[in-house]
């Protein structure tokens, strides 16, 4: 099958939108999913934006049953680490189900990949489910490394309240 | 002492010392591989990759050695798709002699007031029983404990083996557009 990658825009903020929230059903998360189609626009196509994305689409004659073409995404930003520098920040990777095991994910990760690569960043970096085997599986045939498996990284958040508390100590 | 740190944004960054300190503190001083030459032209570009504050005391109170940059909070801009705007809180450290006076805290608030994000996020090892009850105590939820997240990372040749198997990759040839 026939598919290509690009570089997002605005207008693809719309199938953006339905793919996070199918990815959100994938993760059992859907209630955490707060932002909408007009967020994704505006924090990611205006001067600043705070992240990049990149799309997969198929040829019109391979659209998805609902009619997509648009049928994978990746999300990403720049990151930084104080002992490597420049990292990148893969915060989405997400294909339709009916288009998995065709090289789609790979592919779209392989572009984040050369993406950070030439803005010089050293290391990629993102997180997974631990219940996600298959994803976890696919990743460690590709050579990358558990950050919190094999060196005992806890990945903590604040947020609501205790982010208000927080900022008045 | 409490109360005499001042908290600013340091404009000449030059403290790849902390660095050392903080990834010894962790066991890793060798995976520090970035100079005070990199820290200059990725924080006081024109797009800055991170966002520092330092802490400093008066001449009175400087440090055995003579610093009076005795803490540093480093971080960066992130997304997340779920809930927006997010900061990520990438080294937070006060030299150990400072400790005990609340400038962690200081630091630490100073860092979540930053512009309208929705979440902070950072990572802690696990066998650092006092940060995570430092962070736990200030209301940081541990989302590997409760949700099962891990972090994940490529890099060196695996990084590059990704990147070249886009190349390989049997996709069309309008795929790099």
């Amino acid at each position: 099958m026939d598919f290509s990658i690009r570089a997002a825009n605005q207008d693809d903020c719309r199938d953006i939108a339905r793919m996070l929230m199918e990815l959100s059903e994938y993760e059992n998360m859907t209630d955490q999913v707060k932002i909408s189609q007009k967020d994704l626009e505006q924090d990611g196509f205006s001067t600043k934006p705070f992240f990049h994305g990149i799309v997969a689409e198929v040829p019109e004659q391979h659209k998805a049953k609902e009619g997509h073409t648009k049928i994978g995404y990746a999300l990403y930003f720049y990151s930084y680490s104080s002992w490597v520098g420049r990292v990148i920040y893969m915060e989405n990777l997400y294909v339709m189900p009916e288009f998995r095991g065709k090289g789609i994910g790979k592919a779209l990760m392989s572009k984040v990949a050369q993406l950070g690569l030439a803005a010089d960043c050293t290391q990629l970096h993102f997180t997974v489910l631990d219940g996600n085997k298959s994803s976890l599986n696919f990743y460690f045939s590709q050579g990358c490394l558990n950050l919190t498996g094999k060196m005992s990284y806890q990945f903590m958040c604040c947020e609501g309240k205790a982010l208000e508390r927080l900022a008045q100590p | 002492m409490t109360g005499h740190a001042y908290i600013h944004t340091q404009t000449l960054l030059n403290k790849v010392v902390f660095f050392q300190e903080l990834a010894a503190f962790e066991n890793m001083a060798d995976q520090m591989k970035i100079s005070h030459k990199e820290l200059e032209s990725d924080g006081f570009c024109q797009n800055p990759f991170f966002g520092c504050l330092v802490a400093e005391v008066p001449e009175e109170h400087q440090s055995k050695e003579g610093f009076t940059v005795v803490g540093y909070a480093l971080y960066f801009h992130t997304y997340s798709t779920w809930k927006g705007r997010s900061l990520y809180l990438e080294d937070l450290y006060v030299m150990e002699e400072f400790r005990g006076n609340n400038v962690l805290t200081v630091l630490f608030a100073q860092v979540a007031k930053k512009k309208q994000c929705v979440r902070l996020q950072l990572s802690v090892l696990n066998w650092n029983t006092s940060t995570r009850d430092f962070y736990a105590a200030k209301g940081a939820q541990d989302l590997t404990e409760r949700e099962g997240w891990h972090l994940i990372r490529f890099d060196g040749e695996n990084l590059d083996n990704l990147n070249l198997s886009l190349k390989k990759s049997w996709f069309s040839a309008n795929s790099l557009k």
